[in-house]
């Protein structure tokens, strides 16, 4: 029986398209996650102040568990898995390189937001990178070595 | 802080080799083709090692520094050896998988290197009879014996049936540290391959076929029930299943089970639930805290925790001016991982498998058996990466509320939580008051220490019983509260005293457990007897560790010397004898404070603070680390655990904390529960000091200094005493010396 609450909706994901039946106002983090088996998106507080589910929405880092389904339609998202296909994006070469992770649960989203950042600013400052890494919460306190492995990934020397 | 706890620590912070390595009691399941000598290894006939990790991964290195140790003991690389999370049941029967007390690392490695040296001693035996040479001449390297004298060699897959045959030695020779390959080497996270493309799978990464998903209400009120429920519009919601009231976990509530999460948050909005009235809905944490400080400044007595000399009599014998008292005050605090609390459960008639990022899996375990009458074999906990543990997740809560619902809908269902139920139902870090006293001496000497600990038992053990508070020395024999009973100082007269003082919160082991708030209270007070002294607090912590000795405290021997040669240290390589310098047109200043975690790991810490001229703004510019914890495993893991609980610490020293009012936690949030950002970091400076002591523990150990180091370089600032925590700029703009007396 249809749902008179669901609509079905065309993503576009890392490339592919997705077609998702499901509440308009689903936020974008629980269809990746729970419907579309993205679970590298993770989930950490909800109201879009920790970064943890942070995407590429048309190559800006934005916040899936702020984005309603219904505005996700129209824009080329971009998430964790589809950053690279071999793990080899500047930021994931250098965040292994500078041992980055603790947990690693907030990882994907600041490799996302750091990824965007440099796509806008090739080579941020410590101050550029500061403004827009601190909207991120990593509790592990892995930050000197997220600042350090954007510099990396910023200079092309990712692979060292 | 019960005797039931000090076991708990005592496994955890020790060493229990006995306990972990039991090479006799491993009922063998190896095939001819698999080599198993122990619980934690097996090697195929295609190479492979496995290493069963009994420990959990919550970024503290348990995934890398096991393997090493194993590896090198073995003879193995160590991307040779593939991992397997170790799962209650009868094949770690008497193996310690709880993760707690910084014993990941030093209490596994001797289990682990004995459990390598072993195999490879029994694979060698192996080789030596296959080629009927002798075991001595031929040696192990890289996953192969080697007969050098013919230039033979077998890989240890050729020789694992074989090796399966040979007796396991009683005492494998171990290899000297002065041939370790891994140990004590930098190493990288193994997980960071798959960390960075976001394939790590964490427990609310988990799914399995058929699965819902469920959100819960639990009780506002602490401790209060479900009074009655209306599902009606919950159950309206599209998607949703089932609403069921659940009665375990941290407080019960009312379970929202549906296809997706989503549905699961908006059938939860539309609940209508009536909770119990209980006696709760009054408690305030702000009032609960001025009843510790009135406790503190009683003269009731409390439990004896150290005595020496007669500290009382030297404090009333004491003349005006040669006194010196202090409160500080530390509040309560939530553990705010990242990943929030979740357990995914699968209950049937009669087996149940649960899935979770815990630090226990054996209570979730034991709980499964318990809840549903389950045998011990029928029952599976599969322990995933932790999203952040800190202590949050030696409880398993979450776990039973999942368990309690699976059962009750009959369908695998993983219960999740959001981060205002995370924030909010903690079990929280207790908050205490400490008051500190000195009689000062004749030239530059402290003669009389008294310190008064006022806070709660940790929940988690369940409270003491009346009985029990009778003996006087419970605490005392506890060797708690941590940071008092282990004060390191050699004072003549020395007084430490707990008062427990408990409120219906419930709480439990935040990262470094004890320690923050009393070494918060310790390391402050002799900071402010050094100034009182006009003495350099730094050189006075070494007078008053003098001579070096070793202080014997229980089960504990505290090596004053290990702890003056961290002060050397750190006086030589900080410039400390020089002045800070802050930027232009800022007030700046260096304080010091130090820590020794449970008699094996000695450290040092100094904190470079500025302060805007009218207070509006604190900034800690760097902290420097000075650190002697026995040979160091992983030094790069060092490091990073250094970087994360010196982050840690400046958090609840510069922000968050959780406040009670109306019986319920007001924070729901990173926005209201900050906590430290990127652009807020000073620089870490870890400076390792090996020694050739026992590997000691790391993961808490830096938490505890940064909050009187960082307060200490404001005092030398400003001349602002802070003593509550979190320091921040309104409270330094307003009256700072609330609690000071001079006498």
């Amino acid at each position: 029986m249809a749902d008179p609450q669901t609509a079905t909706f065309n993503l576009t994901i890392n490339g592919r398209k997705h077609s998702v039946s499901a509440d308009p106002e689903m936020p974008l983090l629980w269809v990746l996650r729970d419907l579309l088996g993205f679970s590298g998106t993770k989930y950490g507080c909800g109201v879009g102040v920790c970064g943890a589910c942070a995407v590429h929405r048309d190559g800006i880092a934005v916040r899936a568990c702020q984005i309603p389904l219904r505005d996700a339609v129209g824009h080329r998202f971009t998430t964790i898995e589809g950053l690279s296909d071999a793990g080899d994006h500047p930021c994931q070469l250098a965040w292994v390189e500078e041992d980055v992770s603790q947990c690693g649960y907030c990882q994907a989203g600041m490799i996302m937001t750091a990824a965007a950042l440099l796509h806008q600013n090739p080579h941020p400052t410590d101050a550029e990178i500061d403004a827009v890494m601190s909207d991120s919460v990593c509790r592990c306190g892995t930050y000197g070595r997220i600042r350090r492995a954007i510099h990396r990934a910023a200079n092309g020397v990712a692979k060292s | 802080m019960n005797v039931q706890r000090r076991t708990f620590l005592k496994v955890s912070a020790g060493a229990g080799f006995g306990l972990a390595f039991r090479l006799h009691a491993f009922a063998t399941q190896q095939t001819a083709a698999n080599f198993e000598p122990n619980a934690y290894i097996r090697i195929d006939s295609d190479n492979t090692v496995t290493l069963w990790v009994t420990r959990s991964e919550m970024g503290q290195g348990v995934r890398t520094n096991l393997p090493a140790a194993l590896a090198e003991e073995l003879e193995v690389d160590l991307d040779q050896v593939k991992l397997q999370q170790a799962m209650p049941g009868s094949r770690f029967k008497g193996i310690r998988l709880r993760t707690s007390g910084s014993g990941s690392s030093s209490a596994t490695f001797m289990s682990l290197r004995r459990a390598g040296a072993a195999a490879r001693a029994m694979l060698i035996s192996a080789a030596a009879a296959n080629w009927n040479v002798e075991p001595s001449s031929c040696t192990a390297r890289s996953g192969a014996v080697i007969h050098a004298a013919t230039g033979r060699h077998l890989r240890y897959g050729e020789l694992a049936a074989a090796a399966a045959k040979q007796p396991v030695p009683e005492n494998p020779p171990l290899k000297n540290p002065r041939q370790f390959r891994l140990i004590g080497k930098p190493l990288k996270r193994t997980d960071a391959p798959q960390i960075v493309r976001g394939t790590a799978t964490y427990g609310l990464d988990v799914r399995v076929p058929g699965m819902l998903i469920a959100v819960m209400e639990r009780a506002p009120f602490m401790g209060e029930g479900v009074a009655g429920f209306d599902p009606t519009k919950a159950l309206a919601v599209p998607g949703v299943r089932h609403v069921v009231a659940i009665k375990s976990g941290i407080f019960g509530g009312v379970a929202v089970a549906a296809d997706n999460t989503w549905a699961a948050l908006k059938g939860r909005d539309a609940l209508h639930i009536e909770w119990l009235p209980g006696p709760n809905r009054n408690f305030d944490s702000q009032e609960f805290i001025r009843k510790l400080e009135a406790e503190a400044s009683a003269e009731t007595p409390g439990y004896p925790i150290r005595r020496d000399g007669d500290a009382g009599s030297a404090l009333a014998n004491a003349s005006p001016g040669q006194t010196l008292h202090a409160l500080y005050e530390y509040p309560f605090q939530a553990h705010a991982p990242v990943e929030t609390m979740n357990c995914v459960a699968d209950v049937r008639p009669d087996s149940c498998e649960l899935w979770l990022a815990s630090q226990t899996p054996e209570t979730a375990h034991q709980s499964a058996m318990r809840m549903l009458g389950l045998p011990p074999e029928a029952i599976k906990v599969h322990t995933t990466l932790l999203g952040g543990g800190f202590g949050r997740r030696l409880f398993v809560d979450y776990a039973e509320e999942a368990i309690e619902l699976s059962k009750a809908i009959g369908k695998p269902v993983k219960l999740m939580w959001t981060r205002a139920d995370d924030t909010r139902h903690g079990f929280f870090h207790p908050a205490s008051v400490e008051k500190l006293s000195a009689v000062l001496g004749e030239g530059g000497t402290v003669s009389a220490w008294i310190h008064r600990s006022v806070g709660s038992d940790l929940s988690m053990f369940g409270l003491p019983s009346p009985d029990e508070r009778k003996d006087q020395q419970r605490y005392a024999k506890d060797e708690s509260p941590w940071g008092a009973f282990d004060t390191p100082y050699n004072f003549r007269h020395l007084k430490i005293d707990y008062v427990p003082v408990n409120s219906p919160v419930p709480t439990g082991s935040w990262r470094a457990v004890d320690y923050p708030s009393r070494v918060f209270g310790r390391e402050s007070f002799l900071d402010e007897v050094a100034h009182a002294l006009s003495k350099d607090p730094l050189q006075l912590r070494i007078d008053l560790l003098a001579p070096g000795d070793v202080l014997t405290l229980g089960e504990q021997e505290i090596d004053r010397g290990r702890m003056i040669r961290v002060l050397q240290a750190s006086r030589s390589r900080s410039g400390w004898d020089t002045p800070f310098a802050a930027p232009a047109g800022r007030l700046g200043g260096r304080g010091l404070a130090v820590n020794i975690y449970h008699a094996d790991s000695y450290m040092a810490q100094i904190a470079e603070v500025s302060v805007a001229r009218d207070y509006s703004d604190i900034r800690v510019h760097r902290i420097l680390c000075f650190f002697d914890c026995g040979l160091p495993i992983n030094p790069a893991g060092l490091d990073g655990q250094v970087e994360s609980g010196i982050t840690w610490g400046l958090s609840a020293t510069l922000h968050g904390k959780i406040d009670i009012r109306e019986g319920r936690a007001v924070q729901q949030n990173y926005r209201d529960f900050a906590v430290m950002r990127l652009g807020q970091m000073p620089a870490i400076e870890t400076h390792i000091i090996p020694t050739e002591n026992p590997p000691g523990g790391f993961g808490e150990h830096p938490v505890p200094p940064v909050a009187p180091a960082v307060a200490n370089a404001i005092f030398a600032a400003t001349g602002k005493r802070m003593r509550r925590l979190p320091i921040t700029p309104e409270r330094l703009q307003s009256s700072m010396s609330r609690t000071e007396e001079r006498t």
